[in-house]
């Protein structure tokens, strides 16, 4: 269609009303004529303001994902391969620490059993009443180093279980952490998802929550990775609660 | 202090609830019941017969912290004594955990020692 032709049907007459209300000073001619015009202009107008709305809405998803994507990839995942290598080494030191204290306790175990099966026979024979004086005499030496050294041995054996107990104390905190990574994967997978949407310019974003304060709890400290100010053992927990008066 | 008092273990990982319940017995104190988190753990206080709270912070639900709260704003259990054995270790949260009323603060991994010093202190202090 001609351009000038189709201005000319769109505006032309009612250009010429406002011109001639221009002219003969009639007020209320002059603004109706202009009502007309902003009228056949609105639709146009609007149209144009909702498409740039929907424009700046998606570039501040986009940008709002983007920064989020930024932190996830600068940060969050370095943070995460930190984490796991302290997983890694925690569950290497656990399980280290349990079966050295498993191979200590095999000799222990073993010298009990030994020295038991040498005594056992003359222990039966005096049972039977068929024991000689000299080897009753020879019982009664070996019963004596025996009995001191079953109780050293099962000492040591029920101190080293004590400690395989409290070594198994590295699930809870390895799956602290692990638990935390889990999260963070979760949410580049929704932050992933998000831009795959937006790229397809379909939904809108969904907000990326971001997790902070302490009444959940931040997890098991993790060198490198944790920030802020952190007790660095028992004793200095200790301190603290006193210095609060505890 | 009776070897007969009921404790009530309360962390969301079921191998920390085994450890400490077996310091526990070790202990002597073999009347142990256990929670996975706050929101378990609060209508088993509610109901009566817990003389000593042990609980982790870091639990889905409802954390140790609220627990902690929740037991302190309940008339009934207001004086329960309650040690927390927690990984948390930043200052502020330790402070918050005394703030709150905790009677005493083990941070994982801890030792058996360190878990009987503490639960002695504190029912020592309750006796006084």
């Amino acid at each position: 269609m001609d351009k000038s032709a189709s201005l000319q049907a769109q505006y032309g007459a009612r250009i010429e009303a406002l011109v001639a209300a221009l002219k003969g000073d009639d007020r209320s001619a002059f603004m109706g004529a202009l009502d007309d015009l902003v009228h056949v202009r609105k639709p146009a107008l609007m149209g144009e303001l909702r498409e740039l709305t929907v424009n700046l809405q998606v570039a501040l998803d986009r940008f709002r994902l983007d920064s989020r994507l930024a932190d996830l990839a600068e940060k969050d995942i370095p943070d995460a391969h930190q984490r796991l290598a302290h997983v890694l080494k925690m569950t290497d030191e656990a399980a280290h620490r349990t079966l050295d204290l498993v191979e200590q306790s095999g000799p222990p175990a073993e010298r009990t059993s030994n020295s038991a099966a040498k005594l056992l026979p003359s222990w039966q024979a005096f049972r039977a009443r068929k024991i000689e004086l000299r080897a009753f005499h020879e019982l009664l030496k070996g019963l004596d180093a025996f009995l001191p050294a079953v109780r050293a041995d099962a000492e040591s054996i029920r101190r080293n279980l004590a400690e395989v107990l409290l070594t198994q104390g590295y699930q809870d905190l390895t799956g602290q952490i692990i638990r935390g990574v889990m999260l963070l994967v979760r949410e580049l997978e929704t932050a992933l998802v998000d831009l795959t949407r937006l790229s397809r310019a379909e939904d809108s974003v969904s907000p990326i929550g971001s997790r902070s304060g302490n009444s959940q709890g931040h997890g098991p400290v993790v060198p490198g990775v944790t920030q802020g100010d952190v007790a660095s053992g028992q004793q200095d927990v200790d301190a603290l609660l006193s210095g609060l008066g505890m | 202090m009776s070897k007969d008092m009921k404790f009530l273990v309360v962390d969301d990982f079921s191998t920390m609830r085994r450890i400490v319940k077996n310091l526990l017995h070790d202990l002597g104190y073999q009347n142990v019941t256990e929670a996975d988190d706050g929101k378990t753990a609060l209508p088993v206080l509610q109901a009566g017969g817990i003389d000593f709270l042990i609980t982790d912070w870091n639990m889905p639900g409802m954390p140790g912290l609220d627990l902690l709260k929740a037991v302190r704003a309940d008339a009934k259990l207001a004086k329960l004594p309650v040690l927390m054995l927690t990984a948390e270790a930043k200052r502020e949260q330790i402070i918050e955990a005394a703030q709150a009323g905790v009677n005493g603060y083990v941070i994982k991994p801890f030792t058996a020692e360190t878990l009987k010093e503490k639960l002695e202190k504190i029912l020592g202090a309750g006796a006084k």
